[in-house]
């Protein structure tokens, strides 16, 4: 009787359509992943080789591959959780490729300066909101943005040469950042 | 590990120090992994990172001119005293003063003001006092009325009369003047200093008010 109901071509059609339906699911599980992790991924590899390394998209690229197949293959079994899984994978191919460049140019690539020129191409039209924002504070938000960010300044230096405690200065960023970001949007 | 999503992250003050390279190995691991899992340091990095790109890139135009923090710009009292707190900051430092404010408006009433002081011999303690009408300067004739200006209801009013320091006369009274009898005008003569002081006594019996020493002169010639 089993075997005679197994045969039917109702529920053929049913086990087929759970299969479509599981990989649906996972499609739809893989594309979320993608658009969640995509961002820290390319944020994560262009930190560690600079915006101005030509190979940096590639890795980035390699690295989403990647975490689908070993996604798809089972390999994530839960055990930490995805965000984890996801920084392991994007790590060890980051060191993989600095080991490989080692080898090639006999000495470790030269620290990327921060932030990367190179970067600043791609938004320029951004940059330029935001620096008639920053220009639109107070002096007293843009002493703090011009000594901490722009001359680099320690959080403690910055508080000194100002007279205010290193706590106000943490807190007159996050406050400009907070009025640039409602200057911005407007 | 915070949660995704959390709104806000013990994590976020290492935000940028990870931006300028300035953790060690292990703590800058640890950041790493952590903003993999937590969407709002992650979220707050990149607005972070854009920010600090944005000022290296046009810090030179954005802070040109009037940008003089490095040669020692003095801040004035006011802007300091200003920018001790934030605006939202003020606003509940304001609430708090008002508040303090009404609440000091309302207890006043419930406190006695303190006891009068006066001044007692020769020592000067502040105090209530009394008005002498008169006399209060040089007279033709030897007084028959003085005056002295009332100090409220129920005030019982000792009247001294010196002559050259010593007590010529005295009496007290409940209002605000006395007529000098006519034994103690005789004993008065023309051309002499005189000097009188009125003191104020609550009903019961404490020292409430007190006058200074008024000296008159009668004139010669009568």
């Amino acid at each position: 009787m089993l075997v005679i109901l197994g045969q039917c071509p109702y529920n053929v059609i049913e086990k087929e359509k759970r299969v479509i339906m599981d990989k649906k699911k996972q499609d739809t599980n893989l594309e979320e992943i993608y658009a969640k992790y995509g961002p820290v991924i390319r944020f994560r590899v262009r930190k560690s080789l600079g915006a101005s390394n030509p190979d940096w998209e590639d890795i980035v690229n390699e690295i989403i591959t990647n975490v689908i197949e070993k996604i798809k293959k089972k390999e994530f079994r839960g055990e930490s959780s995805i965000g984890t899984f996801i920084y392991t994978i994007t790590s060890r191919r980051i060191v993989d490729y600095i080991r490989q460049k080692s080898k090639i140019l006999k000495h470790a690539p030269e620290p990327i300066p921060y932030p990367d020129p190179h970067e600043h191409v791609e938004n320029k039209e951004r940059a330029e909101l935001i620096a008639d924002a920053i220009k639109k504070l107070k002096p007293k938000y843009r002493d703090v943005l011009y000594l901490y960010y722009y001359k680099g300044l320690s959080r403690e230096e910055v508080a000194e040469k100002l007279s205010i405690t290193p706590h106000r200065v943490s807190e007159r960023v996050n406050y400009s950042q907070k009025l640039l970001k409602k200057l911005v949007k407007r | 590990m915070t949660e995704m999503g959390t709104k806000m992250c013990k994590w976020k003050h290492l935000i940028d120090d990870y931006l300028f390279d300035r953790l060690d190995d292990e703590k800058k691991k640890k950041f790493e992994e952590h903003y993999f899992n937590c969407s709002y340091c992650f979220e707050k990095m990149v607005e972070r990172d854009e920010l600090i790109s944005t000022i290296k890139l046009k810090g030179e135009m954005i802070f040109q001119d009037e940008y003089v923090v490095d040669k020692e710009k003095g801040t004035t009292w006011f802007e300091k005293i200003i920018s001790f707190f934030t605006p939202k900051q003020w606003a509940l430092v304001s609430v708090y003063a008002a508040l303090l404010l009404i609440v000091i408006c309302v207890f006043i009433p419930y406190f006695k003001s303190a006891p009068p002081q006066f001044f007692i011999s020769e020592d000067k303690v502040r105090g209530e006092s009394i008005t002498l009408i008169s006399p209060v300067i040089d007279i033709k004739t030897v007084p028959t009325k003085f005056e002295w200006k009332d100090s409220g209801e129920d005030v019982e009013y000792k009247i001294c009369i010196y002559d050259n320091g010593n007590k010529l006369w005295a009496t007290t009274t409940k209002d605000n003047f006395i007529d000098l009898p006519e034994e103690v005008r005789k004993r008065m003569t023309s051309g002499e200093k005189y000097s009188w002081e009125v003191k104020a006594y609550s009903p019961e019996g404490t020292l409430i008010a007190i006058s200074s020493k008024v000296q008159f002169k009668i004139a010669k010639g009568e």
